[in-house]
């Protein structure tokens, strides 16, 4: 089920008010009825794919009391290798498996020798397994660690791991913050619903209007780059940035929103990355919920920056190809990782890593300074480049996009692939920009006004932009869901 | 929570009222005229009915339509006479042209390069070619007058019925209810962009869930053929009933066509019988501009200068 369709529209008001009206005696009754709705809601997609979810939530409930119950370290650390192994084991089969033996046997062709794949599978990837099995090794590392005692509550542990507003595409939740909340009695709470649903209309908003109105133009760029110009080849590329970020943060907006409504708060996910000063600290305001959870349970294992310089450095490198690889099963995403890695680098060396990370661009100011906008330009441009990588099919398909870029450097009107105006799209982001900097202090308020009217103007104005934008004949999947 | 229940439904209807001004104030949601079925049961547009036809969620098209008294979209009345020269264009929406001004329709386009004739636009939404023979059946002693008539066929489309009868889905339209959705601009500009297909869809699918299932066998390529060859059969006895039904007259009526997308067998049909036929094929097919619009399969201005051209090329060869 998706967030941005009649079916979640209809979903949502039914369970809110059962839950709050009908199922709010006891917490235990609560959380069976949000599992409930929750395998409902993955099962629309595929039912088939909810055995797997089970299997997930039944290892790590009893890996997580097998390791907090072991009195040895030897025993502690072989139950924790059973739940990475199955959870890796999972994410192995149905998202690497094929890449693995293709990978192989290109290898093997390179080699000289001629052979032939028959071992690649039709295999379906299940949506949201990325996500849900990060989740769940997060409660065994937390208990292996120490961090975190175990639920003995199978329904609770069942609901953190499958909990529907997170469930397919984050953000990724540790125990820490969600079983905590999902354990304790949740009391309806009026300022934290209207809250949620400001945070449902921007997040929609940011789907719908922005991600979902550029991506005809991106589809359209990407697949036909040979034919264009390189002004348009950056066009298609900028438009990129803008459609992955409106179409992730939105949905992770409207995660936010609805698990409000059920009185949970889930951790931010987005936190204006385009306003970043460097890309350190575009990583620390992009996919934040698994960005912390490499740092928890890679980064800072492997020694972190505690080490020496060469070794946090290889440690960088190794965060990064990791999570390049954590969104497909594609060299384009490893060498996506790899540049954000070699552009992390010197951030790092030279010590600015952490230097923005409790600040926002133009701190208490009306309008950023020339360096900021500088620094803000050359993040973006970065980042955007890296991004051929990220979007394209094929590492072929990447590098013919550059080349493309290089040998036609020249400039062509472009022109929307259905004949729409492109003024309407260029004068939307520009607002859209603009807004995101008015509230760039706060995401999770993204109507903060102190005028009652202003506010009212500002979710009419989101809900005529839905309208003026909308088109029912795109795809409306995120794109995350392939991850 | 009775709080957040009470606000959020003022809120709700509030967003829906300031929306509803902001459609009306931007003009983002189509005019459309009322329809009704006249003494001689012809189906048109209440006459003297002023409005303005948007296509698209940003007003992508936006052009004002004048229905005249004779109850179709032009700039003129048709009032026909024995001294003048008129040429009648009969046919659907393509030539009704609500999604162009009616003050460039094509119509006035033939009409700049042949001042000396006046060019009257039987254009409605939706009719076949029954609909046309009735209505120029119906209106027998005006179209008399009128020296030719051109009707637009579309060989897949217009011939699925040998006899002409009130086409009752369209009436529907006129149904109080409709009536009454239609006062909401909100509501138009909602439907015309997709807005409302969803909650459609659904209705749809739950219907399907509690019908019982019936067995759709798929078709082989045989079959397919045998029913498109027994259609295109019956869309020629369809079109020889309708002809000789409503006395077709030879001289002065003339199709309006596109052999592209016209069944070989009924173009040699016309060719055989005398039946004389503009086809504006060609015409398109060296355009190098797109010839329609965005957002629908309608004429744009450039698809109108041509077809307007070739009724102009068709009148200076072929009639004195």
């Amino acid at each position: 089920m998706l967030f941005n369709s009649i079916d979640f529209l209809i979903f949502l008001p039914i369970v809110f008010l059962l839950y709050w009206f009908i199922f709010c005696k006891k917490i235990q009754i609560q959380n069976l009825f949000i599992l409930s709705a929750s395998y409902i809601f993955y099962g629309l997609w595929d039912w088939r794919f909810l055995f797997l979810i089970l299997a997930s939530t039944i290892i790590d409930f009893f890996v997580g009391q097998s390791i907090y119950t072991s009195d040895s370290k030897k025993k502690r650390k072989i139950w924790l290798r059973i739940s990475v192994l199955f959870n890796i084991g999972l994410l192995g089969f149905f998202k690497y498996y094929n890449f693995f033996i293709e990978s192989w046997v290109d290898f093997i062709s390179i080699l000289g020798y001629d052979l032939k794949s028959t071992w690649t599978l039709q295999i379906i990837l299940p949506i949201g397994i990325s996500f849900y099995t990060f989740q769940t090794m997060s409660y065994s590392l937390d208990i292996y660690y120490k961090r975190l005692t175990p639920t003995t509550n199978f329904i609770s542990f069942a609901t953190f791991v499958s909990f529907f507003p997170q469930l397919v595409a984050g953000p990724i939740e540790r125990a820490s913050n969600l079983l905590s909340q999902i354990t304790s009695k949740r009391v309806f709470n009026y300022v934290q619903c209207t809250d949620g649903l400001k945070l449902i209309l921007w997040g929609l908003f940011k789907k719908i209007v922005i991600a979902d109105s550029i991506a005809p133009i991106v589809d359209d760029i990407f697949m036909n780059y040979t034919e264009y110009s390189a002004s348009t080849l950056v066009l298609g590329v900028s438009l990129f940035s803008f459609q992955v970020y409106g179409d992730f943060s939105g949905y992770s907006d409207i995660a936010i929103g609805t698990a409000k409504l059920f009185g949970i708060e889930l951790m931010s996910n987005f936190k204006f990355p385009n306003f970043s000063r460097n890309v350190a600290e575009y990583w620390q305001r992009w996919h934040i919920s698994l960005s912390t959870w490499f740092r928890h349970y890679v980064y800072i294992p492997l020694g972190g920056s505690r080490v020496s310089k060469l070794k946090s450095v290889r440690n960088i490198i190794i965060i990064f190809l990791i999570s390049g690889f954590w969104h497909g099963a594609n060299w384009t995403f490893i060498i996506w990782g790899a540049i954000h890695a070699i552009l992390y680098i010197p951030v790092f060396l030279m010590g600015r890593n952490r230097i923005y990370m409790n600040t926002v661009v133009a701190e208490n100011r009306v309008f950023p300074s020339v360096i900021e906008i500088l620094q803000i330009l050359l993040t973006f441009l970065l980042v955007t480049f890296s991004r051929v990588f990220f979007r394209s099919q094929s590492i072929t398909d990447a590098f013919g996009f550059l080349q493309q870029l290089y040998t036609n450097f020249s400039y062509e009107a472009y022109h929307h692939p259905s004949g729409y105006r492109m003024i309407d799209y260029f004068i939307l982001l520009g607002l859209f920009i603009l807004y995101e900097f008015r509230i760039r202090k706060d995401e999770r308020a993204p109507f903060k006004f102190k005028s009652k009217t202003i506010r009212f103007i500002a979710y009419t104005l989101v809900i005529l932009g839905m309208l003026l934008f909308f088109d029912d004949s795109i795809d409306r999947s995120f794109i995350y869901f392939q991850f | 929570m009775k709080k957040l229940i009470i606000k959020s439904t003022i809120y709700f209807f509030l967003i829906l009222i300031t929306l509803e001004s902001l459609v009306r104030v931007f003009y983002l949601g189509k005019d459309t005229p009322t329809r009704f079925l006249d003494e001689y049961k012809v189906e048109k547009w209440v006459p003297n009915q002023n409005g303005f036809s948007v296509t698209g969620n940003r007003r992508q098209n936006f052009s004002e339509y004048h229905i005249n008294t004779s109850g179709f979209n032009s700039y003129r009345e048709f009032t026909p006479t024995k001294d003048k020269v008129e040429l009648a264009l009969v046919g659907d929406s393509f030539i009704e042209g609500f999604h162009q001004h009616y003050y460039n329709s094509i119509g006035k386009k033939i009409e700049k390069n042949l001042p000396k004739i006046e060019v009257y636009e039987y254009g409605y939404a939706g009719y076949d070619f029954a609909d046309q023979m009735h209505l120029v059946n119906s209106y027998k002693n005006k179209f008399d007058l009128i020296d030719h008539v051109i009707l637009g066929i579309k060989f897949s489309n217009d011939l699925t019925r040998g006899e002409y009868q009130v086409v009752k889905n369209r009436l529907a339209l006129e149904s109080p209810i409709n009536k009454l959705l239609k006062k909401s601009k909100l509501i138009v500009y909602c439907k015309s962009i997709g807005v409302l297909d969803p909650p459609q869809k659904l209705v749809q699918r739950i219907i399907n869930l509690i019908k019982p299932k019936r067995k759709i066998i798929p078709l082989d390529d045989i079959e397919v053929l045998r029913i498109k060859k027994e259609n295109e059969k019956k869309y020629l006895e369809n079109f020889k009933s309708l002809v000789s039904k409503y006395n077709f007259d030879k001289k002065r009526f003339t199709l309006l066509l596109d052999s592209r997308i016209t069944n070989p067998i009924f173009l040699s049909y016309l060719q055989q019988n005398n039946f004389k036929y503009i086809d504006f094929s060609t015409y398109f097919k060296d355009s190098n501009h797109p010839t329609t619009l965005i957002y629908d399969k309608h004429w744009n201005n450039h698809g109108r200068e041509l077809i307007s051209q070739a009724i102009i090329d068709y009148l200076t060869q072929h009639i004195q």
